[in-house]
């Protein structure tokens, strides 16, 4: 990772990987989990999440005085809940396949708790440019994460990558990673992965710590 | 136990989990196994011994590499993963092919058994759990069963499909299992074939009697708990009775349900895990209870001709909570 | 009557919520260490559902084929504030079970089934009670998976996991191998139903 030159950047580069949203944080479960069987719809869904999350943010950011703080997330909610029903009619009209696939979850992105919870714990403190940096982060982060899940999943599940066959007329595609125990499993052991990672990362920080000390 | 290196553990109760597995158990399954797996030969021919090798080689190569007990390898002493390849192999299609039963290997000790901290601790019965991973994954692969009694040198073209690939169906005949016929004809087999295993089927389910007395000598030797396979037997039989007295055209009888498909493998050798199976004695005649519910609803209900599977990983599932149900009160509270 | 025993199964076991549609993921993987609490938040679940259900029926009904594109607002406004009121109501009436359930009401009003629900009702057109019935089968499944998640999690206490898998990993990997074992259950009754 880059060293931080400048603070609005680094707003922007937490989400991708130091907080990013769904390997780290563990935020966003549903359509992480129940749209990410093609990284066409896994990369649609992430677009679609992260311009609600940035323009939800941009609102929330620039409004954040004149919220009153007792009904503040009803408030969030008719801000998000508008930019889903846009884009909700925004892909029925340009992408009307993609739209159908993804069926209720676009609707359901009102409901994610990355969104929420990005204009709870960072909008609604910030100032607009801070906020909008955080949440195109956090966005693409997980519009990453879910591109990631989609091309594990599409690739041994279908053999495919984006539609385009990868294997030959041959390959046995493992139906599971399409069905929905494919989705649980992709994620857990992606995050036993990470977790692998870091422990490995710890183990050599810890002995080059005591090389030095010693 | 096979926690050899003298480290100091410390957990809390209960301490009973540990210890009610060795090596000498492993090795009286095993013998169990050995009169199953003469039976899937005779039947199935090679075939059946290989894919039975394949699923086992899955098993050491995955517990071997990934089990974090060290020295390497000391944890395959205990011959549990053997009886766990022996196991999934058993409850693979003859036609199988070799490297999806290796990965089914994988797939059982990777999910059912390293990531929970090795032997005694996991929640579901390993080979199961890779059976289901392959059922999942490969549903058309699994369901082609292949015929029998093809000689003890026969060998199925599809055994020997590449990694990642189908296997090029060179014997395409089929041959329906007595639930497949069941449930998309209606057809029910005589009880003489099931009982002998002179039916399609996974290698080790067809025949029904040898199970029967691999089990019995389990029983007797104290292996497992006795009133697992008794209550699933029991309640599949009794439920499928007042089924077939309601409506015998619809459902069939009984001994049917008993003898065909996976029911007596899996109450024998899968259900009676004493791992992931209740600890309490109540606890076991629920359990039993609730899998030949379960079978009796998937076989009968379901979209799916055979539910055992299903029924004792279902049942694993609920284990817990049938072992605090049923735990011994202490007094006053 | 077949059709609505199908609803009901299909609900709660073919395609539950949480193992099948990943939704209330949230309470799944948040809320189910303890048991009590994973099962008082499952019957909470019921509670919000079917009165969602049948807020969304008359929503549905009455106000939203004038206006359909406000349907997304109109569901989460409607559902939060009568859940608001009912808590209202049941604090005031009964202090017993609003301790039993009423704490969790809130969190659970923003939640992805309950939404999901009020969606999945509208768009397959059920009436009055087939979404009652829906209501009632998806928040069983709900407290059927949260149940058997937290027995599952407070057996894991007691065992060595190794230290890489524990936390979000396994539990994830558990609602797999529970996805799973769902699955057995596919296709049931449907050729008796619909």
């Amino acid at each position: 990772m880059p060293p931080p030159s400048k603070p609005l950047g680094d707003e922007f580069l937490k989400g991708l990987w130091k907080e990013n949203p769904i390997f780290i944080q563990v935020l966003g479960m549903c359509p992480a989990l129940a749209v990410t069987n093609s990284v066409v719809n896994a990369l649609a869904m992430g677009l679609a999440t992260c311009f609600v999350l940035v323009c939800s943010s941009f609102f929330v950011s620039s409004l954040r005085r004149f919220i009153p703080r007792p009904v503040r997330i009803s408030t969030y909610i008719v801000i998000i809940a508008t930019f889903v029903t846009l884009t909700d009619l925004v892909l029925a009209a340009l992408v009307p396949d993609v739209h159908r696939a993804l069926g209720a979850f676009i609707p359901l992105i009102v409901v994610n708790c990355l969104i929420l919870g990005r204009q709870e714990a960072f909008a609604s403190k910030n100032p607009v440019p801070r906020a909008v940096a955080d949440a195109a982060g956090m966005g693409v982060g997980f519009a990453f994460a879910l591109t990631c899940l989609g091309a594990i999943r599409e690739i041994l599940g279908a053999g495919t990558f984006l539609g385009v066959p990868l294997f030959g007329p041959h390959f046995e595609p493992w139906v599971i990673m399409l069905l929905p125990p494919g989705g649980f499993l992709s994620l857990g052991f992606l995050l036993l992965f990470f977790n692998a990672l870091k422990q490995a990362r710890d183990r050599r920080r810890a002995a080059a710590a005591r090389g030095e000390t010693a | 136990m096979s926690r050899q290196t003298p480290d100091l553990v410390l957990s809390t109760p209960p301490f009973l989990r540990q210890g009610q597995t060795t090596p000498w158990i492993m090795r009286q399954v095993l013998g169990a196994l050995v009169p199953v797996l003469v039976m899937a030969w005779v039947h199935f021919g090679l075939s059946a011994l290989l894919v039975t090798a394949a699923a086992t080689a899955g098993c050491l190569a995955t517990e071997w590499l990934f089990d974090p007990r060290r020295p390497r390898g000391r944890s395959l002493r205990d011959l549990s993963a053997v009886v766990t390849g022996c196991l999934l192999g058993l409850v693979l299609p003859p036609g199988f092919p070799l490297w999806m039963a290796f990965l089914g290997g994988g797939a059982a000790i990777g999910m059912g058994k390293v990531l929970w901290g090795g032997l005694g601790q996991n929640p579901f019965n390993p080979a199961l759990l890779g059976r289901a991973f392959l059922q999942a994954a490969f549903p058309a692969a699994i369901t082609t069963w292949s015929p029998q009694g093809t000689g003890l040198f026969s060998l199925h073209g599809t055994n020997l499909a590449l990694p990642f690939l189908q296997g090029t169906p060179v014997d395409a005949m089929s041959a329906a299992t007595p639930l497949a016929r069941m449930k998309f004809q209606s057809q029910v087999t005589d009880l003489f074939p099931l009982a002998v295993g002179d039916v399609g089927g996974s290698l080790g389910e067809t025949c029904g009697v040898v199970i029967l007395l691999a089990g019995l000598y389990l029983a007797a030797r104290r292996i497992f708990d006795w009133r697992i396979p008794v209550s699933i037997l029991a309640s599949t039989a009794v439920l499928s009775a007042v089924f077939h007295l309601i409506d015998g055209a619809r459902f069939p009888p009984p001994l049917f349900m008993v003898f065909s498909g996976g029911l007596l493998l899996g109450a024998v050798f899968m259900a009676t895990d004493p791992v992931s199976s209740p600890i309490t004695p109540r606890g076991s005649w629920i359990f039993g209870a609730g899998v030949g519910g379960l079978v009796v609803l998937i076989r009968l209900f379901g979209g799916m001709p055979e539910g055992v599977m299903y029924a004792i990983l279902l049942m694993n599932a609920a284990t817990p909570l049938i072992n605090r149900a049923t735990q011994p009160r202490i007094y006053g509270t | 009557m077949g059709d609505l025993i199908w609803i009901f199964v299909a609900a709660m076991l073919v395609n539950n919520f949480t193992l099948a549609y990943f939704l209330g993921l949230c309470p799944f993987l948040g809320v189910s260490g303890r048991l009590d609490t994973a099962l008082r938040l499952g019957l909470a679940n019921i509670f919000v559902m079917v009165i969602t259900s049948s807020c969304a029926w008359l929503l549905n009904t009455f106000v939203l084929p004038h206006a359909p594109y406000l349907r997304l607002i109109a569901f989460i406004i409607v559902v939060a504030s009568t859940v608001q009121f009912v808590e209202m109501v049941i604090r005031k009436m009964s202090p017993a079970l609003f301790r039993a359930l009423g704490i969790f009401l809130p969190l659970i009003t923003t939640n992805c089934a309950i939404l999901g629900l009020a969606l999945f009702q509208t768009n397959r057109g059920y009436d009055f009670l087939e979404g009652l019935v829906f209501a009632l089968g998806a928040g069983g499944g709900l407290t059927l998976a949260l149940v058997v998640m937290a027995g599952l999690r407070e057996e894991t206490r007691v065992l060595d996991i190794p230290k890489v898998v524990q936390g979000m990993a396994l539990y994830m990997i558990l609602a797999g191998i529970l996805s799973m074992a769902f699955m057995g259950f596919a296709g049931l009754f449907s050729s008796g139903g619909s």
